[in-house]
């Protein structure tokens, strides 16, 4: 049972033959590409660093190297953008596998009157904007906090955003796949030739695979529907702040049932002080000590930049009149609530595009929080799913509260109030430059899933060096679900050819040596 | 403070809002300004008011950098605000630099430089890459 991708005359054989089906110019195996296409934000980059990568530009070219890949018996890694960092960036989790780097596919049909939209894997947020801005078609985006990456490959990731269309992979409408064998299919209604309601209608006839392809390896999505939101005449809000920890329990269970009842629409993110602040500031303007922040040194950063210790913001969209009615209801909850500060904002349709992910407008600037600590920063996701009960939230932020202090990293998390759960989306922060940092952050993550694991919670999405870690808390009966994984990727890819070791499904042929 | 810069702050404290769902950034640290500092230029560059980055472009090779870079080195973008705290923040965004190189830039970008990853060859081939150097390097060699 080796875990380990080939290399020397079988590698270079499978490259040469991916040269004869893209161009040599769109294979890219110098040290310098190895290098390029490994996690920017990994301590060690050389623990996944992939062997080369390949860019086809068309499905068919998708099929060929696939069909080579089986031949020459070589992983390919799928890649949308590369993007996904915080999550492992291009890098594959098999070190040795080829990148197949769909970028170059950038197609776009938006299909104006019925807002939707078919993209290839290429096609990034700012791609798309420009697209509806250059069209003047009134359709909007929901964008993640850092617009840089895959409108397709965050949706498949599940990545998240901020309007009423925030929760990605549930707005996929049909897509096209190359299955591990060079098969192509289209799911739901693509599946009949000519069809017109392809990016319309979600179920098709039969089983329904679109989610099969979300955090898995079953295949290559090539191309994928979403639905866009029509521009709203309204967005009506507030930005709140809170002055104390403890705020949070409240604060959730007084948004909790406007969620559940669908009055409040997007999923409001209740950030702490460190959210807001590593954005406009850097740890060292503030103190020189290395250990955990004082609670001086934090009270300084809030009346600095006027923050509470917790910050939510709420938006409601659609015609004035309804946002007005449910900003009403919004505001009678919080009534004699103690908020610190209740900040309104409203925009309508004719004034200028908000720069802002409310307005799904793409930004990338949020993620200079990466530079808290100076030097090379980095980040990682790590995102349990919670109950909405405000008790259980904050007993989940003081235990990790506590884990953060305890490794020396400074507390920095979100809890994100889905229609029937919270997601605790922590940000750890880094800089690549302090080993022993870095070696904390790693001891700090193994920590914080046993202690959510302790509490049957599990998380939603990992990244690459840590997706056998998160797989195997899933464990019921034995972990019945990862059997049943991998008894459909024995299936469709006998060969173990697609991102062997995504999500903690491996090959058949790699699966003795559980990391 | 002035009430613009407060308007900016408050933009960029709302923008931190958006933190945590994969991510990337842009150059470190130095003997830098803090993000309240240079007159507002930073916070006003970085928010662009707090309104959509503008992603106009006059010729091919300004659209070429606004499609591969523009979403962080323009208004609104991790590597404008990150920069702005270590040269002047008037020169935070590429496009006003008057320093830069087309050897510099093609090295920063394929090699990565503080906080930004290295560009790879599948998103902005090297002739891309050789037409945005020479954009912004403006015949500086």
């Amino acid at each position: 049972m080796t875990r380990a991708a080939p290399s020397g005359s079988q590698l270079a054989a499978a490259l040469k033959a991916f040269a004869g089906a893209v161009g040599a110019a769109n294979v890219f195996s110098a040290p310098d590409d190895q290098v390029a296409y490994s996690d920017h934000y990994s301590p060690d980059e050389t623990r996944h660093q992939p062997a080369a990568a390949v860019a086809p530009a068309t499905v068919e070219e998708v099929q060929a190297i696939v069909r080579l890949a089986n031949q020459h018996k070589v992983p390919l890694w799928p890649i949308s953008r590369g993007k996904n960092f915080g999550y492992g960036g291009a890098a594959p989790v098999l070190k040795g596998s080829v990148v197949l780097d769909l970028t170059r596919m950038k197609k776009i049909e938006v299909d104006p009157d019925n807002g939707t939209v078919l993209v290839e894997p290429g096609v990034g947020f700012f791609d798309l904007y420009d697209y509806l801005q250059k069209n003047r078609i009134p359709l909007w985006l929901s964008v993640p906090g850092n617009s840089w990456g895959s409108v397709a490959g965050n949706a498949l990731d599940r990545g998240v955003g901020y309007t009423p269309y925030g929760d990605h992979s549930a707005r996929i409408c049909g897509m096209e796949v190359v299955l591990p064998d060079g098969d192509v299919v289209r799911t739901g209604m693509g599946a009949m030739n000519g069809s017109s309601t392809w990016q319309l209608y979600r179920n098709g006839f039969g089983p329904s695979w679109d989610q099969m392809f979300c955090q898995s390896n079953f295949g290559i999505v090539t191309k994928l529907g979403l639905w866009l939101m029509p521009e709203p005449e309204a967005v009506l809000g507030v930005d709140y702040e809170f002055d104390k920890p403890d705020d949070l329990a409240w604060v959730i269970d007084t948004i909790m049932p406007l969620r559940k009842e669908g009055i409040i629409q997007q999923s409001p993110s209740i950030g702490n002080w460190l959210r807001s602040a590593s954005v406009m500031t850097t740890r060292d303007q503030w103190t020189k000590d290395k250990g955990p922040l004082g609670e001086d040194v934090v009270t300084a950063i809030r009346k600095r930049f006027n923050i509470g210790w917790w910050s939510v913001q709420i938006r409601f969209y659609g015609p004035i009149e309804i946002a007005q009615a449910s900003l009403n209801v919004l505001t009678k909850a919080m009534n004699g609530k103690p908020v610190l500060l209740a900040k309104p904002a409203k925009w309508m349709r004719g004034d200028p595009p908000e720069g802002s992910p409310f307005s799904g407008v793409p930004i990338t600037f949020p993620l200079a929080n990466a530079n808290w600590y100076g030097g090379r920063g980095g980040h990682m996701g790590y995102s349990p799913v919670l109950p909405p009960k405000g008790d259980l939230a904050l007993d989940q932020f003081k235990r990790t509260y506590d884990l953060y202090r305890r490794y020396g990293i400074d507390y920095h998390a979100s809890f994100a109030l889905g229609e029937r759960s919270v997601t605790n989306v922590n940000q750890i922060l880094f800089d690549r430059d302090d080993p022993a940092m870095m070696q904390r952050v790693d001891q700090f993550f193994h920590a914080l899933v046993a202690d959510a694991k302790a509490k049957g919670y599990a998380e939603y999405r990992t990244h690459i060096e840590y997706m056998d870690l998160v797989a195997s808390t899933y464990d019921f009966n034995g972990g019945a679900l990862r059997r049943l994984n991998e008894k459909v990727k024995d299936a469709l890819d006998p060969n173990g050819i697609v991102a062997p070791g995504k999500s903690g499904i491996w090959p058949a042929s790699m699966r003795e040596t559980r990391a | 403070m002035s009430g613009t810069m407060r308007t900016a702050l408050l933009a960029l404290a709302l923008c931190g809002a958006f933190a945590g769902c994969g991510a990337r950034s842009e150059q470190g640290n130095a003997a830098a300004s803090n993000a309240e500092t240079g007159n507002g230029t930073q916070v006003k560059n970085a928010t662009g008011g707090g309104l959509m980055q503008d992603r106009s472009f006059k010729s091919p090779e300004e659209a070429l950098f606004v499609e591969k870079c523009g979403m962080c080195h323009r208004q609104m973008g991790m590597g404008t605000v990150i920069l702005a705290r270590r040269v002047d923040p008037k020169e935070a965004m590429l496009e006003q630099r008057s320093d830069l190189t087309e050897s510099f830039v093609i090295q920063a970008a394929r090699s990565g430089i503080g906080n930004m990853p290295r560009i790879q060859r599948g998103e902005v081939s090297d002739v891309q890459l050789a037409t945005i150097a020479r954009y912004l390097g403006k015949g500086r060699k």
